[in-house]
This record gives structure tokens, C-alpha cells and sequence, in this order.
């Protein structure tokens, strides 16, 4: 459809591109349309984030040679997401990230809302792709429960993705996180892919070594709320999936499993999944934990909880069968439900919810209640928070998981270099976010000796977004083209130091089974490659300055 | 009296400007509260949600008259971010903010003012010689450079003082009282505080001095002189007691100044308070917990020039006769 009404754009116009042909002596400008207007490239600042103004920086170098004429802009988050997110129309170029998360482990959520077409209006297909044959296999792949055949049609997606360079992917960064291996027992720190070993798994498993039974780790982000029903930031999430149970859990392993559920089994169909809550749960205040409290968890999203809203929409009906066991009704099937409902929606007390929700305004949900006592039934207990300091966490030895660690204590520590400094010291013995130099962690972690680093591949990764609403970046030849003048491998070590992997696929290698291997090989680069595509595509080169091709007009001329 | 009344409301006057330049301010930045959700939000439902959940969809007229009824009333209204009344928000952090600003204050200016008045005293002696430029240098460094050395120093390298925060991982207390007179919350106190100390005793130092070498050029100086007194007598009991009114001024100025300014060591020392607030707020369009701090802060600073206004009053008579006429 689009290369339809390029076509038409490019009749209408031939007239005058006829009429210019003929005026004009030299054949060189004949064939050439009008000159690409001046690009700017927008990133975070660099203060607050080198590594991508660099890359930024990189990028505009490389593309400059291809004869465009490109700024890069630093701008403060706020405003960046202002400028792209909510006035789609009017950003060229912005450099971008999806972060890492555990519901992300399922490739579902980042392959259908980053480009499925019913996000382009205001979800997460910021850069407004628009493909009937993806929209289809996104679809498709959502119901099939067979893995086998879900991965060909998830590889099937990454190649699209690949010959169309929605995106330029830039790298996977190695995320790098530290402990003290004289206070924790290190063959009990669980990595999960993707996320690292700052995880659900190693909280409830690690072992201390001696007197030292609590935890010590660190935020360099300011925290924002504790709620079972809203996820405010990053860090929010690490400590409500410790206070609230889920009735799944992401494994190590990446693939939902069992955990507030005794067993799950779906109907052949695929349209009903039957689950039987485990034995003798309690939450924290000593109330047993309930059939009602699980249809609650699921239902009060629905008008309560924004956030979590589209994660049960998919949900028909909740039928109890008999105190210990549950029925879902889906509305259509869903390979991702597991992943993306069962182990995403925590598991809330209805008799401390219930009252609140009933008391609010219109147009008030869950995430304007501050509740304070903050009862879950999961492996933590909330303790206290402290503005700006800290949340601590008692281990909830009721649990059938009961952690080995007595309390588990999140310090708000926001500069990088004494953050450094508390870990050698031991006022930290757990380094749970690094956002400095990774050689200075290892060199720091050297010259200690107590201290052990672990680096894995993040979910999550670094991109260069094109805006294909406006020409040229609606012409794939031209994104290719720009694409291949990346030199990721310089990228990856001047700017990320080394600590990346490139990247050429929204579904990270962390994600093993469903990372299509080599994908990022599979990308050619070079210069002298993307001049030769953009001259197959009928670019020019005048003057230093890259062209249309012939007939094609600038519309967005500054 | 007149004069105190007259005196107030200018003071009323000038936070309601204030509070009305901070409504518009942050209402006409670039960027929207919305965005510092959009990693999580997407569906246009939600994002309409909000608008409504902020009171944005009210006109900005419909908005500001919200505010200042509810400012009256001593409602700053409810943080975006935190879901909690302002208020509330930074009173959590506020009592750390005026004992780390109130102590390195009293230290600053403990130090400066004896130390002015010796260098004035001592004027073109090598003291003076090594001490001026040595008192610029130290106002000069920048804070979070004498922080991190600090902290490299005597937190990492001697072990002598925790390294940040206002009270040690997991340290419980009965009461804010017990805490904030506990040995754990003082020993964090030291550092964040001496720094700061450093950077404030500057400028009570040089008022004090060059404020001295004023007054000791004085008749009533010469005549103390001529009388025989001691020079302990002359320097403290005549020139020193006259030579501290400005510097009492910029003490009371000092205070609210340094409230909202302690952003850069707060950071270092990952020390809770309002600074650190206030610049969160800002970047993510907190409006009103960016409102409330400021005008915190602008109370304080109001308050204090008002109550310096008053002390000079009572305290010099020639101020009180300049006033009546």
C-alpha cells in the first residue's frame, strides 16, 4: 500500500521532473530530486547517558559521508519523550532503548506492540511500520501453543524485521553486577538470561557465608512506589515481585513455571487453563490466602489498574471450581499468556484492597492509593521505607520458599564512584545497579579480591529509531542503506567499552531458544555497501550532498 | 508594630508572587508529567487517564485557582510520582535538610567569624599572607570534588565515617527524635557537614574580616586604644560585636539559601533531602512536588530575611530610627 502511493507521488510529479531535465545541462543533477533536507538526530544528554550521545555521535560521522547533513541533539528523558512519543509527526531520528524485564522473556511483547500496526497511533510502534505480513505472523504467533511452530514464525518476524531495518540495532549491552563472595555462598547466586544475577531466583536461594544475613544492595534511581498494582520505575518491580506472590514465575530458564500455582494445565483447545492453587498459603498479616483473592487479582485490574489492564483484557472468564482450583476462559488463545499474565499480575489480599477500591473517585485507580502496610504473601515481608534512603524487606519464613537471607536492604545510592567505594567497603555486599564504566567495576573487584563480578546480555537494547512517516526513512532501500554505514563493532567498543554485543533483532541472544542465530551477521555493512544501495535505489550524490531520486520533492524542508 | 505588620505583608506578598511564578513556570516547560510514564503506560486510554488523575484537562486558569484556594489552606496538593500529599512527601526529608544545612552553617560560621576577625586583626602579617588565598581556594573547590575526597579519605581509605546516607543499612529507631540524636545519624552527619562547611565559611569569613578593618579604623577604637584596654577586650567586646551585624544578616540569609542548595552534597553523600527531591521532581514534571519544594524553600528564605529584618531592628537603633522617620 505504501509503495503505491509512492508510486502515485512519484507520476504526479514527473512532469516537473521532466521539465527539469530538460533545463538542465548537466545529466548528474537531471536524474537527482531534491537535496535531503538537514537531519537531526535526537539522544539522551551526555551527562546522563555517554554512551548513547557517543554512539549518536558515531553514527552522524558515518552518515555525513554518505553526503547527510546530520545534527545530533542531546535532550533531557522528559523532553525527548515528549518530542517522539507524543508528536509523532515531527522527530527525524532518535537514538532509543528497551529495557530488559522478565515478562519480556517471552519474545511476544516486544515483537507485536513495537510494530504491530494497531500500536502506531500511540503505543509502542512509535516509528509508525505499517506491514500486512507482519501484522499477520505477530498475530498468528500469539495462538500457537506449539513451540516449534511459534519459533518459525517468531524467526519469520526477525527477518522481516531485518530486510525492512525498521530499526538500526546498535548493541545488547552486557549488563555487569557484583557481590561480596565472602559474605554470599557464590554457587548459590542463580543467573537467569537476560537478566542477570540480580534476579528472583538468587534473592530467595543465595546462602550467606557467615554472620552477615542481610543483603545489602543498591539503587541508583530514586524510588517511587511500592504497590502491588502499579509499576512506577525499574526498581519498583524488584521489590513488588519479592512481596507479592505471582501465580507463575519467569524460571531461570526463561519459560514460565508453577510457583503460587500447585499445577496449571491448559484444555486442548488452548482456550482454558485450569489451576490449583497451593497448599497452606498465607499472607503476611496471617489470613489464608483464597480462591476469591486470585479472581480478585485478576479482575480488579480491569477498571483499577491501568497498567496491567492489557495483560488480562484476554482473560473471558474466571470460574472457581472448588476451594483449591480455577478455571480461565480466554477470549482467543494465547501462546503468551503464561508469561505475560500468570507470571506477571501479583497476587493481591482482597481484604485489604477491596475497601480502598471501593473508596475512590471517578477516575481515581489503585496507583493513587498509598497502602501502607503493603501485605503480599511472597518470600519478603515489607519492613519500612525510608524516602530516599532505603526499603528494607524481612525474609518471610513461613514460605514454602523461605529465602536463606535474614533482611534484604535497598540503599538509594545515586553517585556511581561511591557506589564503588560502599562495595569494597562492605557497606554494600551486593551490587544490584551498575551504570559506570564496567573495567572499573573489574578492576575494583581485582584489586579487592573478595569480590566477584557477573556480566550476562541484557533483554533489553540499544537502537536507532528512523521516523517512517517521513521520506526518506519511508523507503527501506534508504533505511538499509543507513543501517549498513553503521560500524556497530566501533560502537560497541568506544562507546560501550566493549561491554556489548551487537544487536539486529528485538528478541536478544540472551533469549536463547527464540534468538534466530547469526541474525546479526546476517547484516552487511560498510560505507562504500551503503553507497552502492543507495545508488541502486536512485540516490544522488551532488555537490557533497545526498539527493532523492529523480522526481521525488523534499516535503519536510526546514 | 506598624512596621512589623507593613514588613508582613510584603512577606505575604512575595511567596504569593512566587507561588504564582512557580504555577506558570512549570506549567510552560517543555515536556509533559505523562512522559515519565510512557515507558510503562501505552494505550491512549491510560494516557487520557491520567490527564484526568493530574487534573490536566482543567483549563490552566480552572488549575491555578485549584492551587492557590488550596495553598491557602495549607494543601500543596498531591505528588504525581509519590501518590502522596506534598506535604507529607517533604516533611520525610525536610528535619535532614535543616540539621545538615543548620550545622554546617553553625560551623561555617563559628569558624569564619573568629578566623575574620583574627585575620583582620593580624592584617599584613604572614598569616594573612597564607590565609586569604587559602580561604578562597577552599571556597572555590568545587563541593563534589571535596566531597569524593573526603569520602575516599576518611570513609574508604581510614573506615573513620560511613560512607553515605543519613543513617546506617537497616538501622532502626524508636522515635525521628531518637534517630536523628542517635551516634549512627551523627557520624553520617560529619562528612556531608564539614563539607559543607568548607564551602560556606568563605563568606562569613571576608565579611567578617573586611567589616572588622572597618570598624578598627574607628575613632572609638582609637579611644580604647588610648584608654589602655587589652587587646582581647578591644578586638571582641568593641570591634567584633559591631562588626557582626551583616554577617548576622547573611547567616539568617544563609539558612534558606542553603536549604534548596545542597543538591550537589546530598547526591554525593546519597544524603535524603530536599535538594534531592526537588530535582527529581523537576525532571519528571512533578509539578506540584516541584511547586511545594520551591516555595518551601522561598518560605524559608522569606521567613528568615523577615526574622533578620526584625533581630537588625531590635538589635541596632539606628536602623529603628531610620524606619519611624
Amino acid at each position: 500500500m505504501k509503495r503505491n502511493t509512492k508510486g502515485l507521488l512519484r507520476a504526479s510529479l514527473s512532469v516537473a521532473a521532466a521539465a527539469a531535465i530538460m533545463a538542465s545541462s548537466q545529466t548528474a543533477i537531471a536524474e537527482a530530486g531534491d537535496p535531503i533536507r538537514e537531519l537531526t538526530l535526537i539522544s539522551r544528554a551526555q551527562a546522563a547517558n555517554p554512551q548513547q550521545f557517543q554512539a549518536a555521535e558515531l553514527i552522524a560521522q558515518a552518515w555525513r559521508e554518505l553526503g547527510l547533513d546530520v545534527t545530533v541533539q542531546g535532550m533531557p528523558r522528559p523532553q525527548q519523550s515528549d518530542a517522539v512519543w507524543y508528536n509523532r509527526d515531527t522527530w527525524d531520528l532518535t537514538m532509543w532503548q528497551m529495557a530488559g524485564r522478565p515478562e519480556r522473556s517471552d519474545p511476544d511483547e516486544l515483537i507485536y506492540n513495537l510494530f504491530h500496526s494497531t500500536t502506531v497511533e500511540n503505543g509502542y510502534n512509535f516509528v509508525g511500520y505499517v506491514n500486512a505480513e507482519y501484522d499477520q505472523v505477530a498475530e498468528q504467533q500469539r495462538m500457537t501453543a506449539n513451540r516449534e511452530e511459534r519459533k518459525v514464525m517468531i524467526d519469520k518476524l526477525q527477518d522481516i524485521i531485518n530486510e525492512d531495518q525498521v530499526y538500526a540495532f546498535l548493541v545488547h549491552p552486557l549488563q555487569t553486577y557484583a557481590f561480596d563472595s565472602t559474605v554470599w555462598d557464590a554457587s548459590t547466586t542463580v543467573e537467569q538470561p537476560g537478566l542477570g544475577i540480580k534476579n528472583f531466583w538468587t534473592f530467595t536461594n543465595v546462602a550467606p557465608l557467615g554472620d552477615q544475613r542481610d543483603m545489602v544492595l543498591n539503587s541508583s534511581d530514586e524510588l517511587n512506589a511500592i504497590n502491588p498494582f502499579y509499576i512506577s520505575g525499574a526498581t519498583d518491580s524488584w521489590i513488588t515481585e519479592l512481596i507479592w506472590d505471582r501465580m507463575m514465575r519467569i524460571g531461570p530458564d526463561g519459560l514460565a513455571q508453577p510457583w503460587a500455582a500447585e499445577t496449571v494445565e491448559w484444555s486442548d483447545d488452548a482456550m482454558s487453563v485450569t489451576i490449583t492453587l497451593r497448599d497452606g498459603m498465607m499472607w503476611h498479616d496471617g489470613q489464608p490466602v483464597t480462591t476469591d483473592d486470585v479472581v480478585f487479582s485478576f479482575t480488579a485490574p480491569v477498571d483499577f489498574a491501568p497498567m496491567y489492564k492489557p495483560f488480562v483484557d484476554g482473560i473471558a472468564n474466571i470460574e472457581v471450581l472448588d476451594d483449591k482450583t480455577l478455571r480461565f476462559d480466554l477470549t482467543e488463545p494465547n501462546a503468551a499468556f503464561e508469561t505475560s499474565t500468570l507470571a506477571k499480575l501479583n497476587l493481591a489480599p482482597k481484604h485489604v484492597w477491596e475497601p480502598l477500591l471501593a473508596a475512590l473517585n471517578d477516575g481515581e485507580n489503585a496507583e493513587s492509593i498509598l497502602e501502607e502496610t503493603r501485605i503480599g504473601s511472597g518470600p519478603f515481608k515489607f519492613n519500612r521505607w525510608v524516602t530516599q534512603q532505603e526499603v528494607v524487606l524481612d525474609a518471610n519464613s513461613e514460605h514454602w520458599a523461605a529465602p536463606e537471607m535474614e533482611r534484604w536492604i535497598l540503599r538509594v545510592v545515586l553517585n556511581v564512584e561511591a557506589t564503588l567505594g560502599m562495595l569494597r567497603s562492605s557497606d554494600l555486599n551486593f551490587l544490584s545497579d551498575y551504570t559506570g564504566d564496567p573495567s572499573l567495576l573489574i578492576e575494583a573487584a581485582e584489586a579487592d579480591g573478595d569480590l566477584e563480578v557477573v556480566e550476562s546480555v541484557d533483554i533489553g537494547f540499544q537502537y536507532l529509531a528512523f521516523n517512517l512517516r517521513r521520506p526518506p526513512f519511508d523507503d527501506a532501500a534508504f533505511r538499509r542503506a543507513l543501517s549498513a554505514a553503521i560500524n556497530r563493532e566501533l560502537i560497541r567498543k568506544a562507546a560501550y567499552n566493549g561491554f556489548a554485543v551487537n544487536a539486529n533483532s528485538v528478541v536478544s541472544p540472551a533469549l536463547s531458544y527464540w534468538h534466530k542465530d547469526g541474525i546479526a551477521e546476517e547484516l552487511d555493512t560498510g560505507v562504500d555497501l551503503a553507497k552502492s544501495i543507495l545508488e541502486e535505489a536512485g540516490y544522488v550524490v551532488d555537490g557533497g550532498r545526498l539527493h532523492y531520486p529523480e522526481g521525488q520533492t523534499e516535503q519536510f524542508a526546514n | 508594630m506598624v512596621y512589623f505588620l507593613k514588613r508582613f505583608a510584603q512577606m505575604i506578598f512575595v511567596l504569593w508572587t512566587v507561588a504564582t511564578i512557580l504555577f506558570f513556570m512549570f506549567r510552560t516547560m517543555p515536556g509533559t508529567p505523562l512522559a515519565a510514564f510512557i515507558d510503562n503506560t501505552t494505550t491512549e486510554e491510560q494516557q487520557q487517564a491520567l490527564i484526568e488523575q493530574f487534573g490536566l484537562d482543567k483549563s490552566l486558569g480552572e488549575q491555578y485557582w485549584l492551587f492557590l484556594t488550596n495553598l491557602m489552606q495549607g494543601d500543596l496538593g498531591q505528588s504525581f510520582f509519590f501518590k502522596k500529599p506534598v506535604v507529607e512527601v517533604v516533611m520525610e526529608v525536610f528535619p535532614n535538610s535543616v540539621i545538615l544545612t543548620l550545622s554546617s552553617l553553625l560551623v561555617a560560621y563559628i569558624f569564619g567569624i573568629i578566623a575574620g576577625a583574627y585575620l583582620a586583626w593580624r592584617r599584613g602579617s604572614w598569616v594573612e599572607g597564607f590565609g586569604i588565598p587559602l580561604v578562597l581556594t577552599t571556597r572555590a573547590a568545587p563541593e563534589f570534588w571535596l566531597g569524593m575526597v573526603f569520602l575516599a579519605y576518611f570513609s574508604f581509605h581510614l573506615g573513620w565515617l560511613p560512607s553515605g546516607g543519613a543513617n546506617s543499612s537497616g538501622a532502626e529507631f524508636s522515635s525521628e527524635w531518637a534517630r536523628i540524636t542517635s551516634w549512627d545519624f551523627l557520624s553520617h552527619l560529619a562528612l556531608p557537614a564539614i563539607t559543607l562547611a568548607i564551602y560556606l565559611q568563605g563568606l562569613p569569613l571576608l565579611l567578617m574580616r573586611s567589616n572588622m578593618l572597618n570598624v578598627l579604623q574607628e575613632e572609638f577604637i582609637t579611644m580604647a586604644r588610648m584608654k589602655g584596654l587589652s587587646t582581647w577586650a578591644i578586638v571582641i567586646r568593641h570591634a567584633a560585636r559591631n562588626a557582626l551585624l551583616p554577617v548576622a544578616t547573611a547567616f539568617a540569609l544563609g539558612i534558606g539559601g542553603a536549604v534548596g542548595g545542597n543538591v550537589v552534597v546530598e547526591t554525593v553523600f546519597s544524603w535524603p533531602g530536599i535538594g534531592r527531591l526537588l530535582v527529581n521532581a523537576v525532571a519528571a514534571s512533578d509539578y506540584p512536588l516541584a511547586q511545594g519544594a520551591f516555595l518551601m524553600i522561598t518560605a524559608v528564605l522569606v521567613v528568615m530575611n523577615f526574622i533578620a529584618d526584625i533581630t537588625y531592628h531590635l538589635l541596632d537603633p539606628r536602623v529603628r530610627v531610620a524606619a519611624r522617620g
